[in-house]
């Protein structure tokens, strides 16, 4: 086997070609196409990374929230249960005074009727007594002040009594 | 034994069925690799783009596993053209092979030119006072050719003492005395043994084959007792052929690599 050196010639340029081709019109826009796809691989892996991350950032916040929540809502029922406990005692404290002020006016008006109607009485018996005591006595005592004035001292000793 | 039909062109030796079986390598290999990257799509890629992106994955980790990918990147489209190249170029001599018998010398021409090999053989067998006749293969591997391989084992000589020359003078120079300065020659002739052996082994397998081919052949042109055992025997070749076809494209490139990564990086660790 002779080595025909315009052979290798023609086998190093046909090389040179091809790499020349292949490099422009083949693998060229292969290998952009391949590292496109790792670049788009690797943002897809970091948004997800980031996601995860906002989604535990979120669940906190969520916790915290619901925490909130909740000891507001023990704060809230426990001001309206203060609050009615409260007015309750109120009511009662109210009910109670109005019904000491019941009774005390009750026990005025009953007090300034019996008064009132021991008065009456008095000034009846006392005009009934004098009546009967002119009836029984006419002429001596008919015009005798003293007299009078006697019969009105007894009266009013009987009145205190009563 | 195939003679190569060479003619002479303006003092120039032309093989024609090299010139013919490389523009078919060629073109095969830029029409595969132009088909599998037509339409190129980042999200859903196509059955061939899968293939082609598979074979770049493959060099890229052959290319990773002799040097820093760093500095093996560059490299990367140079070996997909090689090992394309190469595995098309062992594929093609084993489907079908084309032959012209020759029995006088002045029926040897193409295009006008005398096929000068061909006239040789009938020259030396003239001077004999022989009958001759020549076979003249058209349709082989132009890795067949030890010259087309040797060409080929030049590109990656040239790449990589260039590259080491350029790129890490130093080291490249400081490697040539170690590890004593009488130890010159001796590296030179193993760097000038990597160029021969390089460009040898590639074409000693491949050749090795074709001819194993063609001897079979033989086998069933003699006798139907001969072609009907030629018939196991073509196959199970053949498939043999295909398996040592891709391991001498695997074993070219990854020796590729290796020449390269060998006289780009510094061998510094070693002597400190």
């Amino acid at each position: 086997m002779e080595i025909v050196w315009e052979n290798t010639v023609i086998a190093i340029i046909a090389i040179g070609i091809l790499y020349f081709l292949l490099n422009k019109y083949a693998f060229g826009p292969l290998f952009s196409v391949m590292e496109k796809r790792q670049e788009l691989v690797q943002s897809q892996l970091n948004e997800a990374a980031q996601t995860r991350e906002q989604a535990a950032v979120f669940i906190e916040e969520q916790k915290a929230a619901l925490q909130e929540a909740r000891k507001e809502a023990y704060e809230i029922i426990e001001q309206s249960k203060q609050t009615s406990s409260k007015q309750a005692a109120e009511l009662l404290d109210h009910a109670k005074d109005e019904a000491t002020r019941l009774k005390d006016e009750a026990v005025r008006d009953i007090q300034s009727e019996k008064n009132k109607a021991v008065e009456q009485l008095r000034s009846e018996v006392g005009a009934v007594s004098v009546k009967i005591a002119s009836k029984l006595i006419e002429k001596e005592v008919s015009e005798d002040k003293v007299q009078g004035e006697l019969v009105d001292q007894y009266l009013k000793e009987v009145g205190g009594r009563s | 034994m195939h003679e190569a039909p060479v003619i002479e062109v303006g003092g120039l030796h032309l093989d024609l069925s090299v010139i013919l079986m490389l523009l078919v390598t060629c073109t095969i290999v830029f029409v595969v690799a132009r088909l599998a990257t037509r339409n190129l799509s980042v999200e859903n890629p196509g059955k061939l783009q899968n293939f082609m992106e598979w074979v770049v994955e493959f060099i890229r980790n052959m290319i990773s596993s002799t040097m820093d990918w760093k500095k093996g990147k560059p490299f990367l489209s140079l070996a997909m053209t090689m090992i394309l190249f190469i595995f098309v170029a062992n594929m093609l001599g084993l489907p079908f092979g084309v032959v012209t018998e020759y029995h006088d010398p002045a029926k040897a021409t193409i295009f006008g030119h005398e096929i000068t090999s061909v006239t040789e053989v009938f020259k030396a067998a003239h001077e004999k006072g022989e009958e001759a006749h020549a076979e003249v293969a058209w349709w082989k591997s132009p890795t067949a050719d030890l010259s087309v391989t040797m060409g080929l084992a030049l590109i990656v000589f040239l790449l990589s003492h260039g590259l080491g020359l350029f790129k890490n003078t130093k080291n490249y120079l400081k490697h040539y005395v170690q590890p004593y300065p009488f130890f010159l020659p001796i590296n030179i002739i193993e760097q000038l043994s990597k160029l021969l052996t390089h460009g040898v082994r590639l074409y000693a397998n491949i050749f090795a084959g074709e001819v194993l081919i063609s001897t079979i052949m033989t086998l069933a042109k003699a006798s139907i007792i001969g072609a009907i055992f030629s018939v196991p025997l073509l196959m199970a070749w053949q498939g043999f052929s295909i398996f040592v076809g891709a391991i001498q494209a695997f074993v070219f490139v990854i020796l590729m690599m290796v020449y390269i990564s060998q006289n780009l990086e510094s061998h510094d660790e070693e002597h400190h």
